[in-house]
């Protein structure tokens, strides 16, 4: 994706293939893209999908 | 060809118009912003930052390491912007961020739904990289790779 230099060349974000998460430990709500997913704000690896 | 990329390494691929820069992401999250959305992009350690500009020098590799500098190791966020905003034409670098990336001088805005697409010059058309364990498969180049200490 171009992000940096790239509003022109990506697509609008609500379109990307992300997920909503949950963080077990702190109960942070993100949404998120990609493996391994980790809470951005505790770091934790303890994060589950989103209903 | 295959290259190695070390943690402490950036590697550089110079062409005649265009360059590309690129580290390992060291399994590290990156956010994603836009105007109304912030994505968290999880990696991992053998993933790849890979920037593209357009032109050649010492000025350029400067700026692809500082782009990527600000990006693995200040954590700074990849910004989108709005679709027409003015200052899109003006930015010199664009970053891909994954397993893998293609290189394309033909991507027209919006255009395109991969991910794995980074926009470069005409002569970088086609170049695919590919993360692979502590390095980095080049396909499609035909210039020469420098590899230096990124810090």
């Amino acid at each position: 994706m171009c992000t940096v230099g790239g509003g022109p060349d990506l697509g609008d974000l609500e379109s990307l293939a992300t997920k909503d998460y949950i963080c077990s430990e702190c109960g942070n709500k993100f949404k998120g893209m990609g493996k391994r997913p980790m809470c951005p704000s505790c770091k934790s690896r303890k994060v589950k999908a989103a209903s | 060809m295959q290259i190695e990329v070390r943690e402490d390494n950036v590697a550089i691929l110079r062409g005649r118009e265009g360059t590309v820069a690129l580290v390992k992401a060291l399994g590290r999250s990156f956010f994603l912003d836009g105007p109304d959305e912030e994505i968290v992009l999880f990696t991992d350690p053998e993933d790849l930052i890979v920037a593209s500009s357009f032109g050649v020098g010492e000025k350029v590799e400067k700026g692809l390491i500082c782009t990527l500098f600000q990006i693995r190791e200040l954590g700074s966020p990849l910004i989108v912007l709005p679709k027409g905003h003015k200052a899109s034409p003006r930015l010199k670098t664009v970053v891909s961020l994954g397993e893998r990336t293609r290189l394309s001088c033909r991507i027209q805005p919006g255009t395109h739904p991969e991910q794995d697409v980074l926009c470069a010059a005409e002569e970088l058309d086609g170049l695919e990289i590919v993360a692979v364990p502590g390095g980095a498969l080049i396909e499609g180049f035909e210039g020469q790779v420098h590899l230096e200490r990124f810090s």
